[in-house]
Parts: structure tokens; C-alpha cells; sequence
């Protein structure tokens, strides 16, 4: 019997409460704080053979952007031809270019079981005029940094017939750049992955790289192997 | 059962960040022109604690008509922020509350606040025939001891210009004080210790039955408002509030008002000290629809307080008062210094674009008189349509090259603009450039059909008027006197040097295995001073101690 007074004397204790609580008639707190998204409409050609998205499927995402705040689980595709964030935004089924600038880091959650991790870092060619800003997939960061830009490219052009009409389409073909990030913050590219192409960027440790690769039985030109080669080399 | 209750009660309490706050003035008693230096503590009201919750603290002073004299906002870090006010030269005589509150604490009343006396007098009031607060207590030593913090001087009596070395020992673990050294004032006050006041809170907490309307600022201010219909006053639901602000950067913030109508939008940084431009998007034809923000800083309950006429020992203190003070400012011996100054956060500004597709400077081609015309001759991408007397704007879809059905967003000097026709008049001669966006744009949520940003020579959007459904509002700054501390160096033996206030120091370090000593110099002014401490531990355990020193002319002391 007591006890079954205890419950009703708390539900009562939290129907009076709610009575005057009220919480629920201000605006979400969440969509106070959160940050919002700019960018311009993507219009999609899909003239292309080939993939031109890093991710082919909408995967969710979290961005962070360059005024330091997260925006978490969004609609996101990495399109390797244009180097561009899309953005499916679920409100009005829109696709979005983001905004370069805006955009710091982004994580795209689940793909073959990883969460890939992009930043958008700064690469200088020899002749230090600027470049635009590059999103590349963080692979290493420490003493020496590997960033992988997944650029795709167009390498030729097909026509197609449909219908009594001619459409041209372009071939795209996968070509990352490899940027490694040296102590001093300059960026050394590699387009191939060649053990020859890689000593000759570090032509005084040539030995020690090689002892590396031949102690761990490492092959340069598998992606794998170079990331864990950097590592190795980081130790 | 009890017990339950309780638990409910003090979850919910910590939910929506229950918090007080104690402020320690200088002195309380202060001549117009003068500075009140001032720190704020806020504290866990359940833990005691320093509270990491509230960033945003208001500060206000109020008449004995509770009406606002000086009101600001100040930045908290880690439950503390000090800084100085500036009382007006042009400040009537009287008794003035100051009253201290975070945005949380405002779900338990106004009853919640901190609330202290101070009395100011106007430097040029002779006949001083103002009312003091009716109090039996004054600004001095307190007679409630605290046995964690002892304040022991090397002497009691002290030569004027002497140096006075002040030994606070140790505490039992690390806190922070702010400390006081003021000559004993004869004006009768409201004073409570942090000790006092922490113990009160405890008691009337209970009294108080939380809201929870309003969220804590633990990120910065927020703004509240409402958009209602002017005629009916019924509350719009889904009405989208675009907030912007005069720059060279079109920028923008928005808000979707909800099933009561109302809004909230977290300011950053960037808006500090700005004035907000509010207007609502896509309002239907022919509604009458209205932005009303929330004052930040009013208070529903009057303050009432008793008052009492002057006697002869309080007109005495403020004539000396009055005195220092002209000497003072006729010496120009009122120093104060900037302390160092902390290093600015970098600001971010909540662009509309980065990167504009076309920018067009109308000072390249020949002067052109108005926006249609210049539309017409030098902006293919932009056509102007007149329908009942009123523009729109249309923009060329990149696709498609035919115009876009909806407007684009129109935006004057950073400004989103909520009426067109605003800058129809201007020609070559006010606007120095034009950025236009082509294609749609995604804005969080909303979607533009591209963008038209005009800055102009003139600044013409400071002018401009809102229209019916805008509204303007000064984003105050916070308090710019945060950095400004009394000068604690020593004396100048050259000038006169008399000081009500000896010694400030809103944040001084105590610990449990060091002695924490502090020195200042005594002035020229033989008079009782009072050594204050307030503040609080780590632990949450207040600290308040006061003591005396008595400071008398040389002269005086010899013939002792």
C-alpha cells in the first residue's frame, strides 16, 4: 500500500512540474548552436564513364568547419573530379557544393568499415605562387604527414548514341596525388606510387628507407604498404 | 518520498543550470566620475562551485524608480569576470542598486539576482539633500569571521605615503579573492559577505520554482524574440528571422520561430557592439507580421527600497569625498592603467558566400544614375520587373539562361535587405561595388535564388528605415572597461596623492602550501581604511575576511 502511494505521490510531484514547466514551447536549443552549411547548388552531369565521387552513395558525414564548430550526420559525397563537398541537404532534397573555405575537416562514416577522415590543407608548387585549397584524405599525420588528394580525371572523351542523338562522355580514370608533409610544412607530390620517385624526395636517407622496406617486405606502389612505410618512417 | 521529490527536483535544477552570483564592489559609496570596480563570481548553486556554464553575465544599475542609469553585459571565464564601470560625471545624487544575473538564473525570478546598495553624489551637488538607504550597517570591518583566511598587517597605524605589506597565509585549497582597500565609509549600506550570501541563497532556493524558459549562455548571448501579427497579436509559427549587420561582408544568421512564435539565435562575437538588422523572409502578401525582441536586461519585480535622510556624519564624508575628488581631477591624478590585454579571439564572420562569381565596380563605366539603369546597362545577369509600384529583382539561372522565379537575396552594405526599393535610387555615384551570386544558394536550411550584394561609398543602409516587418536593434558591446584597473603604484612625492582607495585587486591567487602577500602604498587622506577579501575555493568553500588599518599624518602620529 505505501508504495503504491510513493508512485502516486510522484507522479503527482511531476504532473504539477510539467504544469509549469515550459521547456517544450522554447526553440531547440540543438538548432540554436549548430552552425549552418553554405554552398552553391551542384548540378550534376552525369555525362561521364567512369565515377566521378570518391563515395558513389550518399554516406553521413560530419564537417567541421573553419569557425570551429561540428555539424554532425549529414548527406555527404566527396566528388574527386571538381575536389568539391556535395551536400544532400533532407529538408528540400537540394545538392550542394560547399563552401570550400568553410570547411576545415570532414569524416565519411562507413565506408568499407572505416571512417574516412578529408582535410583541407594548402599544397605550393615550386614556384610558391598560391594554389587553391585541396581536400585530401588524412592517411598519416606526424613528423612526416601523408595526405592522399582522390582526384579524378578525364582522360578522354567517348560518343554515345541514344536514341538518334550523339552524347559525348567523358572517360574518368582515378589518379590520387600523394602530398607528403615534410617538418618544415612544405609538401612534397608524388603522382605514382615508384620506390625509385619516392627515394629520390629524400635523397640523404635513401639507405634507412631502403632498410625499412626490405625489413618490412614492403612494395612502394601498394597504397597499403607506402602509408605503413610513412609510419615507419615517423618512428 | 521526500527524498524523491528531492532528487527530481535537483535534476531538473541542474538541467537548466542553476547558478548565482556575487559581486564585490570596491566600496560602496563612490562620487560621480569615479570608477566602480567591480567582480563577478557565479557560481553551481548546488555545488558552490565556480560555475563553467554561463558565459554572458548582465550587469545593472539601477534608480531608486527602478529605472535603468547604466546597464552592460560582461564576458565570464570560468565562473569569474572583473572589470570597472564608469559612473557618469552627469549622475544625479542618490541611493542606486546594482543588480548582477546570467541568463539561467532568470527561470527562478528576479528575486534570484544579486542585488547591492551603492550611494553616488554628484561631484557638483553642495545642498546634498538626497535620500540614503535605511540601514544600520556600513561598509566596514565585518564581524563575521572566517576561520579559513586571517589578514594580518605588519602595523595598524600607518604614516601617510607608507608601505603597507599584507599577509593573507594560506587557504586550505586554491582560490581566488578579489581585495579591497577603501577608507571606512560613513554612509550606511547593504552589505553581505559571500558568506552571507551563499548561506541566504541556500535558504530561498526552495521558494523558487524554476522555468526553464531560459537556456544558459554557455556559449555566448542569445537572443530572443518573437514574430507575432501586429493586428491580432497571434503568434506566428514557422516564420524565418534573417539577422544580419552593416559590413563589408554580406552575412547572415537565421532562426525559424516556433509553435509559439518565438526565436532564439546564438550571437557570436561578431556581433558584439554592432547594431542587428531583423526581418523576416518570405512574408505572405498582405500579412502585418512584427519582430519583438526580449530585452536581455529587464527585471519584472520593482525595487523599492527605504529610504532615510542624510545626518550630519554622512554629509560630512560625501563633502570630503567630493573634495578628493575635485583634487583629483584638477591634479588629473585619477589614474588608471590598462592591464594587460588579453589576446583577442578571432572572429568569425557568418559569410552568406566566400567568393562572389561576378563583381562589377560601376566607377569602370560611365556614371549611371540609378540601379535599374545600371542593371540594364552593366549587369546582363539582373532584370528589374515593376508590379504594382514595387520592384523585383530576378537574376539569369546559370543553367538554364532563363531568369529565376523567386528573388534573389538582396543584401546593402552586408545588410540582408527586406525591401527592394531601397536601392532603386542609388546610381554609380553611392555604390563602389556589386557582387552577384547566379546560382541558387544553400544558406543551412533555406535556399536563395543567387544573390545581389551592394556596397556603397555612402553607407546607406545606416539611414535606412526598417520596414513594418524589420526591426533594429543595438547588440551592446561588452563592458569596455574589463581591462581598465586602479593605478597601485607608489606615490608621487611631487603631487598631491589622496586616495579613497587604496588598493584593487580582482584576482588574487591563494593556495595551501605558499603565503600570499600583497603591498600597496597609504595616501595622504589620515582616515580608517578597511582591508576586504571576498571570494571563493576550488572546493566551493567561500572566503571572506576583513580587517583595518588606521592611517594618520606624521604630524599627528609624533604628537601621539
Amino acid at each position: 500500500m505505501k508504495h503504491y502511494i510513493n508512485i502516486l505521490l510522484l507522479l503527482i510531484c511531476i504532473t504539477a512540474n510539467a504544469q509549469t514547466n515550459v521547456i517544450q514551447t522554447i526553440p531547440d536549443i540543438d538548432s540554436t548552436f549548430t552552425s549552418k552549411l553554405t554552398g552553391e547548388y551542384f548540378y550534376e552531369n552525369t555525362h561521364y564513364i567512369g565515377e566521378q565521387f570518391f563515395n558513389k552513395d550518399w554516406t553521413e558525414g560530419d564537417i567541421l568547419l573553419s569557425n570551429g564548430t561540428m555539424i554532425y550526420k549529414k548527406s555527404l559525397k566527396y566528388n574527386g573530379l571538381r575536389d568539391e563537398l556535395i551536400w544532400l541537404n533532407s529538408s528540400n532534397y537540394g545538392k550542394f557544393k560547399l563552401d570550400k573555405s568553410s570547411i576545415s575537416e570532414f569524416w565519411l562514416k562507413n565506408i568499407s568499415d572505416h571512417d574516412i577522415h578529408f582535410k583541407r590543407i594548402n599544397v605550393r608548387d615550386t614556384s610558391l605562387t598560391r594554389q587553391p585549397d585541396i581536400f585530401a584524405e588524412v592517411k598519416v599525420e606526424g613528423k612526416l604527414s601523408l595526405y592522399i588528394q582522390r582526384k579524378v580525371s578525364v582522360i578522354g572523351s567517348e560518343n554515345v548514341r541514344t536514341d538518334n542523338t550523339v552524347i559525348s562522355y567523358d572517360d574518368l580514370k582515378n589518379s590520387p596525388r600523394y602530398y607528403i608533409k615534410l617538418p618544415t610544412n612544405q609538401y612534397l607530390m608524388l603522382t605514382k606510387l615508384r620506390r625509385r620517385a619516392f627515394l629520390r624526395l629524400f635523397p640523404e636517407d635513401k639507405k634507412a628507407i631502403n632498410k625499412i622496406i626490405k625489413d618490412n617486405h614492403l612494395k612502394v606502389k601498394v597504397e597499403s604498404d607506402f602509408v605503413k612505410l610513412i609510419e615507419l618512417m615517423n618512428q | 518520498m521526500q527524498q524523491l521529490a528531492l532528487i527530481y527536483c535537483n535534476v531538473k535544477a541542474e538541467n537548466i543550470g542553476s547558478e548565482i552570483a556575487y559581486l564585490q564592489t570596491d566600496r560602496t559609496a563612490y562620487i560621480a566620475g569615479e570608477s566602480v570596480f567591480y567582480k563577478l563570481y557565479v557560481l553551481d548553486e548546488v555545488t558552490k562551485k565556480r560555475s563553467e556554464l554561463s558565459k554572458v553575465g548582465y550587469i545593472v544599475l539601477r534608480t531608486t524608480n527602478s529605472d535603468v542609469a547604466l546597464k552592460f553585459r560582461v564576458s565570464i571565464h570560468a565562473g569569474m569576470a572583473n572589470g570597472s564601470l564608469a559612473l557618469p560625471d552627469t549622475l544625479t545624487s542618490g541611493v542606486y542598486q546594482i543588480v548582477a544575473f546570467t541568463s539561467a538564473m532568470k527561470n527562478l525570478g528576479d528575486d534570484h539576482f544579486f542585488h547591492k546598495v551603492i550611494t553616488v553624489a554628484n561631484r557638483f551637488d553642495k545642498a546634498l539633500d538626497f535620500k540614503l538607504i535605511q540601514s544600520t550597517l556600513q561598509d566596514t570591518v565585518s564581524s563575521q569571521k572566517n576561520s579559513e583566511l586571517k589578514i594580518s598587517t605588519d602595523k595598524s597605524i600607518y604614516n601617510c605615503g607608507e608601505k603597507v605589506m599584507v599577509n593573507l597565509g594560506r587557504t586550505n585549497s586554491k582560490a581566488n579573492v578579489s581585495v579591497s582597500v577603501f577608507e571606512e565609509s560613513k554612509i550606511p549600506s547593504i552589505y553581505k559577505s559571500i558568506v552571507q550570501a551563499l548561506n541566504d541563497s541556500s535558504i530561498s532556493r526552495n521558494k523558487n520554482q524554476a522555468t526553464g524558459y531560459y537556456s544558459p549562455e554557455s556559449k555566448g548571448k542569445i537572443l530572443r524574440g518573437s514574430v507575432v501579427d501586429a493586428k491580432t497579436k497571434q503568434k506566428i509559427k514557422n516564420a524565418i528571422v534573417l539577422l544580419s549587420c552593416i559590413d563589408t561582408i554580406p552575412n547572415l544568421e537565421y532562426a525559424v520561430t516556433n509553435s509559439n512564435g518565438l526565436f532564439q539565435m546564438l550571437l557570436s562575437d561578431y556581433y558584439n557592439g554592432k547594431e542587428l538588422f531583423l526581418t523576416i523572409k518570405n512574408i505572405p502578401v498582405n500579412q502585418n507580421w512584427e519582430i519583438k525582441t526580449e530585452d536581455e536586461f529587464a527585471q519584472s519585480e520593482k525595487w523599492n527600497p527605504s529610504l532615510m535622510p542624510p545626518n550630519g556624519n554622512n554629509k560630512e564624508y560625501i563633502v570630503k569625498s567630493q573634495n578628493l575628488v575635485y583634487i583629483n581631477k584638477s591634479y588629473k591624478l585619477e589614474k588608471s592603467v590598462n592591464e594587460k590585454q588579453q589576446t583577442e579571439p578571432r572572429i568569425i564572420v557568418p559569410r552568406f558566400y566566400y567568393c562572389p562569381v561576378i563583381t562589377v565596380l560601376p566607377s569602370d563605366f560611365v556614371p549611371l544614375d540609378s540601379f535599374p539603369e545600371i542593371a540594364v546597362e552593366i549587369l546582363p545577369q539582373v532584370r528589374l520587373i515593376k508590379e504594382k509600384g514595387k520592384y523585383h529583382v530576378q537574376m539569369v539561372d546559370e543553367l538554364s539562361k532563363g531568369y529565376q522565379k523567386n528573388d534573389p537575396a538582396i543584401f546593402l552594405d552586408g545588410v540582408y535587405l527586406d525591401d527592394v526599393n531601397k536601392i532603386i535610387g542609388l546610381g554609380s555615384e553611392q555604390i563602389k561595388k556589386i557582387d552577384l551570386i547566379t546560382s541558387e544558394r544553400a544558406f543551412g536550411d533555406l535556399v536563395f535564388s543567387g544573390a545581389v550584394s551592394i556596397t556603397t561609398r555612402t553607407n546607406e543602409m545606416i539611414n535606412s528605415k526598417p520596414v513594418s516587418y524589420s526591426f533594429r536593434v543595438k547588440n551592446d558591446n561588452i563592458n569596455s572597461g574589463a581591462n581598465l584597473v586602479p593605478d597601485n603604484s607608489p606615490p608621487d612625492k611631487n603631487s598631491p596623492f589622496l586616495r579613497q582607495l587604496l588598493y584593487w585587486n580582482p584576482s588574487l591567487g591563494l593556495n595551501a602550501t605558499d603565503d600570499t602577500n600583497f603591498e600597496f602604498y597609504t595616501s595622504d587622506n589620515s582616515a580608517k581604511f578597511i582591508i576586504k577579501v571576498e571570494g571563493i575555493s576550488e572546493d566551493g568553500t567561500p572566503i571572506s575576511a576583513s580587517s583595518a588599518i588606521q592611517v594618520e599624518n606624521q604630524i599627528n602620529v609624533t604628537d601621539k
